[in-house]
């Protein structure tokens, strides 16, 4: 039973085909309603949190508390002139802001939700290889900023889209090996041990437990994916403006804001799935999706409080910090993630 | 010019150029071959102005010059004006005069640090440094109602004597201060990626910090013990006890620890200076209000005094007439920023922005 299942017994009377249609479209406008409504929310709870860090006050004027202080904003943005730079190269730029979001909620189709009470398992897409197609989806958005940095023609835009892909190049490799080290000790259990969803319903104890490690790795390579700071790199905003997005304007430059919000979501997300137990909790079988969303919301707020209490990295250290730390650590971790599986039998 | 460089313009419209500093680097890949500061977008013709206005009426271009800590630019041009007139501060008046100038460079130390964090891209204690600066300039409302271009100061004294509330309010300032400012050092120093963005960063050797005429703060991070307050006293600088801070590594990390421990000095300081706060006038009667324009004054003076950023020098020629023949500053600010290019040679960009951001460049006071 899952919520595709459950949409389809309430469109039954329409048939097995149409039915099954419907309830594919459906499914899909309720992940894009959830997500947006998510990073609203997030984006709501960092401008609170942050002014209650730094002692302000933050949006109180649009609505109760200023909840709707983001709708405001998003219809200021829409109805903003639209600036194109004169020299710009008109495809790439005009793409790249798509690109970013779409690749990002693509990512969320494929996530494990867990079950939530009548609507029974949350879940989108099935796939055997979800974890596949999620870190494949997550390289596709720096081809985003890469394409937004060139296209716009603008000097600081670029220099942020090679600082973005150079971050994005060396934290790569130990995010995927600290991933695949998960992937061993689950394929002890699973076949299916490229899925998500196998991945957590199958575990004994929470990965972040046996492998602190891959944890600290995961963590820190999530941090740069999102980036924000200490790894802002591609936005950089007191050295190089505004990074890829210098140049644009309105929704497209809305369109990356809200990416950002949406990779530290997507980000929490996974750490939560593969290193804190996801939605395994008590009533897991009833109230799994709650688990998985206070677990996130918890990491959100986490990576804020780093965000919000950290200077920028310099790019020389950061590219460093990924080749010679963070690999020959995530290597470490993979050698003894293998000891757990084969030696101990975990 | 190599072909493979990028030829960057950095501002004048920038996040981290304070106020409209323009600088023309050539970029290779990350790294800064060359730099040049190009200046004069917040030129005012101040010094022209001068020339224009009644001595008493020329305070008003000293307080837009360092706007961040406007009081001790009129102090400094006051030290001047008041040695031509000949109507010397009666010693209450000298003393108030001590007490807000050091609550004055409290205060631009604090934009100073608030905004290097911003430039090295932390966001918070930036708030956590105005959130402080605002009860100073709470002091200053009180005092002349006024925040930042205060006018407080006037030839012969001061525009409005310390009542008890300011005293009070100066009293709670340095009860709470010292806490907060502890707390915001700690945010900085026990950061580890703000010390890798410091240490070692932008280093200014003795030698070439003298050369190139370098004061305040930045010549005392390279380990010169010159403070313009114990050199040469003014006020009544050679009555409080201070020690005046000095590193000798002369990189970011020594100029930001350096700034850090002037304002406990300047605590020290205006704990003395209303210990020793006497009775008496807050004005020279010889420059009443109705007959200040008619001051007039002979020869040639040059004062220097120790603003926030350095060395602050005016010199006046005055020609026996009511106005001033010519006034000319010694910015130190400006002094101060020759030595970017220096200092920025062969760096990453992202050190460049960290090294301008610890000279505490003020643009008001380059242009002028």
């Amino acid at each position: 039973m899952n919520i595709l299942h459950w949409i389809y017994g309430v469109l039954s009377f329409l048939g097995h085909d149409i039915g099954y249609a419907l309830a594919y479209i459906i499914e899909s406008i309720i992940l894009l309603i959830f997500v947006s409504v998510m990073l609203i929310f997030m984006i709501y709870l960092f401008r609170k949190y942050m002014a209650r860090v730094q002692q302000r006050i933050g949006p109180n004027r649009v609505g109760k508390f200023g909840s709707l202080q983001l709708i405001a904003d998003a219809l200021k943005l829409m109805g903003k002139e639209i600036i194109f730079p004169k020299e710009r190269d008109d495809l790439p730029y005009k793409v790249a802001p798509y690109i970013v979001f779409f690749g990002l909620i693509l990512a969320f189709a494929f996530l494990p939700y867990g079950n939530l009470s009548i609507f029974g398992n949350l879940t989108i897409t099935y796939s055997d290889v979800s974890i596949i197609f999620i870190f494949a989806i997550l390289a596709i958005m720096p081809i985003g900023e890469v394409l937004a940095g060139i296209g716009s023609h603008n000097k600081y835009a670029l220099m942020g889209a090679l600082r973005s892909v150079a971050k994005d190049v060396s934290f790569e490799v130990p995010m995927m090996l600290s991933v695949l080290a998960i992937v061993m000790m689950a394929s002890a259990r699973t076949p299916t041990s490229l899925s998500l969803e196998s991945i957590v319903t199958t575990e004994i104890l929470p990965y972040g437990i046996l492998e602190p490690i891959g944890l600290f790795v995961f963590f820190i390579a999530m941090i740069a994916r999102a980036s924000y700071a200490p790894f802002d790199m591609g936005e950089s905003d007191s050295e190089l403006v505004s990074g890829y997005s210098t140049e644009y304007t309105g929704m497209r430059f809305a369109l990356f804001y809200i990416g950002l919000f949406g990779s530290i979501f997507l980000g929490s997300l996974l750490i939560a799935l593969l290193y804190i137990g996801g939605f395994n909790g008590p009533f897991s079988s009833q109230i799994g999706f709650i688990w998985l969303m206070v677990k996130g919301l918890i990491l959100v707020l986490i990576s804020f409080t780093i965000w919000l209490s950290m200077p920028r990295i310099r790019i020389d250290r950061l590219v460093n910090a990924g080749w010679k730390y963070l690999l020959p650590i995530s290597f470490i971790n993979l050698v003894l993630a293998g000891v757990l599986t084969l030696g101990l039998g975990w | 010019m190599n072909d493979q460089w990028i030829e960057l313009n950095i501002g004048p419209q920038h996040p981290s150029m304070h106020g409209v500093l323009r600088l023309k680097a050539k970029l290779d890949g990350e790294i800064i071959r060359e730099l040049e500061p190009v200046i004069g977008y917040l030129h005012r013709n101040a010094e022209k102005l001068c020339e224009m206005g009644f001595y008493c009426d020329n305070l008003i271009y000293f307080d837009r010059m360092d706007y961040v800590g406007a009081m001790n630019m009129e102090v400094g041009y006051l030290e001047a004006a008041e040695k031509i007139l000949g109507v010397p501060p009666p010693d209450r008046a000298k003393w108030i005069r001590v007490i807000i100038a050091e609550l004055s460079r409290i205060a631009a130390h604090l934009v100073w640090a608030g905004a290097y964090g911003l430039d090295l891209g932390m966001l918070t204690p930036f708030f956590y440094c105005f959130a402080e600066r605002e009860k100073i300039l709470t002091i200053f409302t009180e005092a002349c109602g006024s925040r930042q271009e205060t006018n407080y100061m006037s030839i012969g004294g001061v525009y409005q004597d310390f009542n008890d509330k300011i005293i009070q309010e100066i009293k709670d300032f340095l009860e709470t201060f010292p806490k907060r400012l502890e707390e915001i050092y700690n945010l900085y120093v026990k950061n580890d990626v703000f010390l890798s963005r410091t240490k070692g960063i932008g280093v200014l050797s003795k030698e070439v910090a003298i050369a190139y005429g370098v004061t305040g703060p930045m010549l005392r991070a390279s380990g010169v013990e010159y403070d313009v307050r114990r050199a040469e006293p003014y006020l009544f600088y050679d009555k409080v006890n201070f020690e005046i801070p000095i590193s000798h590594k002369g990189d970011n990390l020594a100029r930001f620890l350096v700034r850090f421990e002037e304002m406990r000095q300047s605590l020290r300081i205006i704990k003395q200076g209303l210990e020793k706060l006497p009775e008496g006038p807050y004005f020279n009667p010889k420059a009443k209000k109705s007959m200040m324009i008619r001051l007039r004054g002979d020869g040639e003076y040059y004062a220097r005094t120790e603003s926030s950023k350095g060395e602050f020098g005016v010199y006046i020629v005055a020609d026996g007439g009511v106005k001033p023949y010519r006034v000319r500053v010694r910015s130190p600010t400006f002094k101060n920023l020759s030595i970017l290019p220096v200092l920025s040679k062969d760096v990453m960009l992202a050190d460049m922005i960290a090294i301008s951001g610890s000279i505490d460049l003020v643009f008001g006071e380059i242009d002028r």
